[in-house]
C-alpha cells in the first residue's frame, strides 16, 4: 500500500487536532511542524470581528467630547411620524383643533413639506409629505386633553369627520374618535373617575391597532426592551387593549377589528445606541428598511419595519445642529 | 526604559513613526483607526493566548480597544511602547473578568514574560500573515480552523474535491510556515504554554 500524500497525513493530524481520529506519526517532522501552524489558527477571531470592532470604535471616536443626550431636546423615547398627503392641511388642522405650536418646517421647493414639527401639549409630533420613497402612513394618535368635549367640537369643525361619538367611557375616560383630511385618526379623551391613564403618560399616545397584538407585544419586548403595563385579554386570547412602555413613553394598542382595521405606525424610536437596538430589532424578526446612517441633522438613524406592518425609525442624537 | 517586542527597540524611526501615530490620535481619536490596525493581532493574540473560547477573546479585545480609545489622553510616551501600555490594559481587563467570576485554583493573568512576549509577536504575526495568503487560501484555513467546517463541506463550498482541498490546505499552511520564517526565523512554539481560544 502506497505511503498518503503529506497533504493526507497533515489532515490527518489535523482532524486528530480538531477531536476525530488518531494523531499522526511524531517521527514525521514536516507534519508536526505544520500541525503547530494549525494548532495556533484555532485562535484565530473570526473573519467578521475585526472590521467589525473598528467600525464601533470609529463610530465611537467620532462622538462629540461635549456630552448631549441621546434624545434631541424636546423629544421622547416615542415620536409619532405622520406621511401624508397634504402635511400643511393637517398643521392646520392641528393647530385649530388641538392648538398644536408648529416648531419646524422645512420646505420643499414644490412648496410641499420635507419635514415639519408641532408641539400638542407636552409632545411632540413629526409629519412630512409623501412622495415617491415614503408611501402615506396615516396613524392612529390617542390624545389626551383636559376638556374633551370642547376639542371634540372644535375638531370637527375644522374639518374632520366622526369616527366615534363623544360617550364616557367603563374604562375611566370620555371620548370621541375624529379622522382628519389626510386618514389620521385621533382619539381624544380627558380623564374620567377611575382612569386607564397612567400617571405619567402624555399628551400624545400612538395608538397601534395590529393583526396579532400578542405577537406584536412579544416582539416589542426583544427589539426594543418594552415593558407590558397592562393587557385587557379576551378568554379565547384576543388583546382588546394593552399599554406598553418602551424607554420614558407609552405606546397603547389593540387587536385590529372592524371598523378598525389594522392601522400600522411609523414611529421615531430614540435609543442609547442605535446600532444595536437596529441590530436587536432584525434579530427579533424586523426587515431592514436602511442601515444606521450619521444623519446630516445630527442623528444617527436607521430603519426598520417589524412583522406587523410598522415601521421605526431608529435613532440615536449625536450632536445639536442650528436648523 | 520599559519592555518592548522583539525587534522594536532597535528600529527608532518606527518607533518615531508610531509616537506620531499615538499623537495624532490624541488631537483627533478619528486617528485612533491607525493604532488599532496596528496592534490588533498583538493584542488579540495575547489574550487569546489566555483565555478558554473565542468569544471570550473577541469580547475582551473589544473591551480593551474601548478601554483605549477613552484613555489615550492619559498615555504619555516616557520610552513605554504603545504595544506594553494596551496589553497592561488586557492584563487588567482579563484580572477583572477572573475577579468577577472568581475562578478558582486559577492565577490571573500577568503582563508577559519576554518568552511569552516573543510567543505573542510570532502568533500576531501569524495571524496578519495569513491575510497575504491567496483567497482560497485563506478560505480553507477559516473555514477549517474557526468555523469548524469539515473537508468534504468545504469542498462543497469551493466546488473542488475533497483531495483538491486537502492540497490546498496543505499549500497554505506551508506558506504560512515560509513567510513566517522569512520575518521571524526562530519560531518559539508553545513558548507561553496557556489555554487557547478555540471554542
Amino acid at each position: 500500500m502506497p505511503k498518503p500524500s503529506i497533504a493526507e497525513r497533515l489532515d490527518q493530524g489535523i482532524e486528530a487536532m480538531l477531536g476525530f481520529g488518531s494523531p499522526p506519526s511524531p517521527a514525521d517532522v514536516q507534519v508536526q511542524e505544520l500541525l503547530r501552524i494549525a494548532a495556533e489558527l484555532r485562535a484565530l477571531p473570526r473573519k467578521e470581528f475585526k472590521e467589525n470592532l473598528k467600525a464601533d470604535l470609529q463610530r465611537s471616536s467620532q462622538m462629540p467630547t461635549t456630552t448631549v443626550s441621546f434624545i434631541r431636546e424636546g423629544f421622547h423615547t416615542v415620536t409619532p411620524y405622520l406621511v401624508v398627503k397634504g402635511a400643511a392641511e393637517v398643521l392646520e388642522f392641528a393647530r385649530q383643533a388641538f392648538g398644536a405650536r408648529e416648531l419646524l418646517r422645512v420646505k420643499r421647493p414644490d412648496g410641499g413639506i420635507t419635514h415639519a414639527e408641532f408641539r400638542v401639549g407636552d409632545s411632540i409630533i413629526e409629519i412630512g409629505d409623501a412622495n415617491e420613497q415614503f408611501a402615506p402612513i396615516p396613524c392612529a394618535i390617542h390624545l389626551k386633553v383636559e376638556d374633551v368635549d370642547a376639542v371634540y367640537e372644535r375638531a370637527i369643525r375644522a374639518g374632520a369627520t366622526s369616527l366615534f361619538p363623544l360617550a364616557d367611557q367603563e374604562y375611566g375616560e370620555r371620548a370621541g374618535g375624529v379622522k382628519d383630511s389626510a386618514g389620521n385618526h385621533w382619539y381624544i379623551g380627558s380623564p374620567l373617575g377611575e382612569t386607564h391613564f397612567l400617571p405619567d403618560q402624555r399628551s400624545v399616545t400612538p395608538y397601534m391597532q395590529v393583526e396579532g397584538a400578542p405577537r406584536c407585544i412579544d416582539f416589542l419586548k426583544r427589539a426594543f426592551q418594552a415593558e407590558e403595563v397592562m393587557r385587557h385579554q379576551t378568554a379565547d386570547g384576543i388583546v382588546r387593549y394593552a399599554k406598553i412602555r418602551i424607554g420614558d413613553s407609552v405606546l397603547e394598542m389593540g387587536e385590529a377589528h372592524e371598523p378598525f382595521p389594522a392601522m400600522p405606525l411609523n414611529l421615531h424610536l430614540y435609543v442609547p445606541d442605535t446600532d444595536a437596538v437596529y441590530r436587536q430589532a432584525v434579530a427579533a424578526g424586523a426587515t431592514s428598511l436602511r442601515e444606521p446612517v450619521d444623519e446630516p441633522y445630527g442623528d444617527r438613524s436607521g430603519g426598520v419595519r417589524d412583522p406587523f406592518g410598522n415601521t421605526w425609525w431608529i435613532a440615536t442624537h449625536i450632536k445639536d445642529v442650528q436648523f | 526604559m520599559g519592555w518592548h517586542f522583539p525587534g522594536e527597540h532597535v528600529e527608532g524611526s518606527k518607533e518615531a513613526d508610531e509616537r506620531l501615530l499615538v499623537e495624532a490620535a490624541q488631537v483627533d481619536p478619528a486617528r485612533f483607526a491607525d493604532l488599532y490596525e496596528s496592534h490588533f493581532e498583538r493584542v488579540y493574540a495575547f489574550i487569546a493566548g489566555r483565555v478558554c473560547n473565542r468569544a471570550e477573546a473577541e469580547d475582551l479585545t473589544a473591551e480593551v480597544f474601548r478601554q483605549a480609545l477613552q484613555n489615550l489622553g492619559r498615555y504619555e510616551w516616557r520610552g513605554v511602547p504603545f504595544a506594553a501600555w494596551l496589553l497592561r490594559i488586557a492584563a487588567n481587563a482579563m484580572a477583572d473578568r477572573w475577579q468577577r467570576l472568581a475562578r478558582e485554583g486559577e492565577a490571573p493573568p500577568e503582563l508577559p514574560d519576554e518568552a511569552a512576549r516573543e510567543d505573542i509577536e510570532r502568533r500576531a504575526l501569524l495571524f496578519q500573515l495569513l491575510g497575504t495568503l491567496a483567497p482560497d487560501q485563506q478560505r480553507v484555513l477559516v473555514a477549517r480552523f474557526v468555523e469548524d467546517k469539515s473537508i468534504r463541506d468545504i469542498g462543497q463550498e469551493l466546488g473542488r474535491s475533497e483531495g483538491a482541498v486537502k492540497q490546498l490546505q496543505f499549500r497554505a499552511l506551508q506558506n504560512l510556515r515560509a513567510r513566517i520564517r522569512r520575518i521571524h526565523p526562530t519560531p518559539k512554539p508553545n513558548a507561553a504554554g496557556g489555554r487557547r481560544a478555540h471554542a
